[in-house]
């Protein structure tokens, strides 16, 4: 039960870290390295977010650390190839 | 090619309950996928422009049209174009490109009433409106009337005469499409305009680029050249980089969720347990992925 409040916990942490960085990158819309920055800012986050999340719920894997560290590789390649196009 | 389909899309003991689209090598697999596409993309561009490259399509005629028809709805007089504010803004659009900055000032501190000035525009009041990046006219019209600071000066009621010019080159390392527009009221221009605006009045917008070279044999030759070449910009690639590479990004950022949307989903019914990251929360970060990236748009204002 107690890891069940931890997860819905992290989770509107979560929620709360994407619409802060979305809105973020959408006040430097007008700036494009900032907007790379601010890309992988999001994606940091996400991979510290991921990290912490599964250390808390006691399922921390060596797999679960190269997952998350690929989705956020994945998501600034995406944010380079769209600002950069 | 259904296993491949099922080992590919879905959990299954083939994929250790994993959807094999979703395991760290297919993973690797896709971040340099893109970096390739990005590599090539820039070397076909490079190579081949008229293949892959940016489709423009902005025109002094539409501009000029557009710019008017929103100072005619508010009731506000035509703006009559201006050969010397043009030979002005592409005084400007060149400075821009020679020094390489994307400001209202050059870096050695040239205001652009010093170009209006050089130009030969005696100005009583004077403004200035840039943009760049832009695809088509109706982008750059609607664009400058959605930012406050821009659209004060096109629907100035002060203002008399504009000028336009439209220039493509290198900026900062990459390749941009400057529009500059510059607006300017001059009692020694109004007494031209009188004489001249028997020609202006019933221009349609197909003419209105003759009008601008017509209105250019004031000034000298060597600025009829400058200003005539930079009355539009018109690319018409047989691909579209920001077309195709949204199209691309979209299509892949669609088929990551559906396929985690999937692979979670039957997961769950299964009541399958494994060792992997949380799907909701690559969905979650996916989708906040998607909204960033719709915001990313390629035209600038300044």
């Amino acid at each position: 039960m107690k890891k069940q409040w931890i997860s819905i916990a992290n989770f509107v942490v979560l929620a709360v870290i994407l619409v802060l960085t979305v809105f973020l990158f959408w006040q430097v819309r007008d700036r494009p390295s900032m907007q790379i920055l601010v890309g992988v800012l999001l994606s940091v986050s996400y991979v510290a977010w991921g990290i912490i999340h599964h250390m808390m719920t006691g399922n921390l894997h060596p797999k679960i650390v190269v997952e998350y560290l690929l989705v956020g590789c994945i998501a600034i390649t995406l944010i380079i190839t769209v600002v950069w196009m | 090619m259904r296993r491949f389909f099922h080992h590919f899309f879905f959990p299954h003991q083939s994929n250790n309950h994993r959807a094999k689209a979703l395991h760290p090598d297919a993973m690797l697999v896709y971040i340099l996928a893109l970096a390739l596409f990005n590599l090539s993309f820039r070397y076909v561009h490079q190579a081949c422009p008229s293949v892959l490259g940016y489709a423009t399509d902005i025109r002094v005629s539409e501009l000029l049209n557009l710019t008017n028809k929103e100072r005619a709805s508010l009731g506000l007089s035509q703006l009559h174009l201006n050969g010397k504010l043009s030979e002005a803004a592409a005084k400007k659009a060149r400075d821009m490109f020679t020094q390489g900055y994307w400001s209202h000032t050059s870096p050695k501190g040239a205001t652009p009433w010093e170009f209006i000035v050089s130009s030969g525009y005696e100005y009583s009041m004077a403004g200035e409106n840039l943009a760049k990046n832009f695809s088509n006219s109706s982008g750059v019209v609607s664009a400058w009337m959605a930012s406050k600071t821009h659209k004060d000066n096109i629907i100035k009621p002060g203002y008399h005469d504009v000028g336009f010019a439209i220039i493509n080159g290198i900026l900062d390392g990459e390749e941009t499409t400057l529009v500059v527009q510059m607006f300017g009221t001059s009692e020694k221009e109004d007494l031209v305009a009188q004489k001249t605006e028997t020609v202006s009045l019933g221009m349609s917008t197909d003419t209105a680029g003759n009008f601008l070279a017509e209105s250019l044999t004031q000034p000298t030759d060597a600025s009829k050249n400058l200003v005539s070449s930079l009355t539009s910009v018109i690319n018409t690639p047989k691909i579209n980089i920001p077309t195709i590479t949204r199209d691309i990004v979209f299509i892949f950022l669609g088929l990551l969720i559906g396929i985690l949307i999937i692979d979670g989903f039957v997961v769950f019914k299964k009541r399958i347990v494994r060792v992997a990251g949380h799907n909701l929360a690559h969905i979650m970060f996916f989708t906040a992925l998607c909204v960033a990236l719709m915001l990313v748009k390629r035209g600038m204002l300044l």
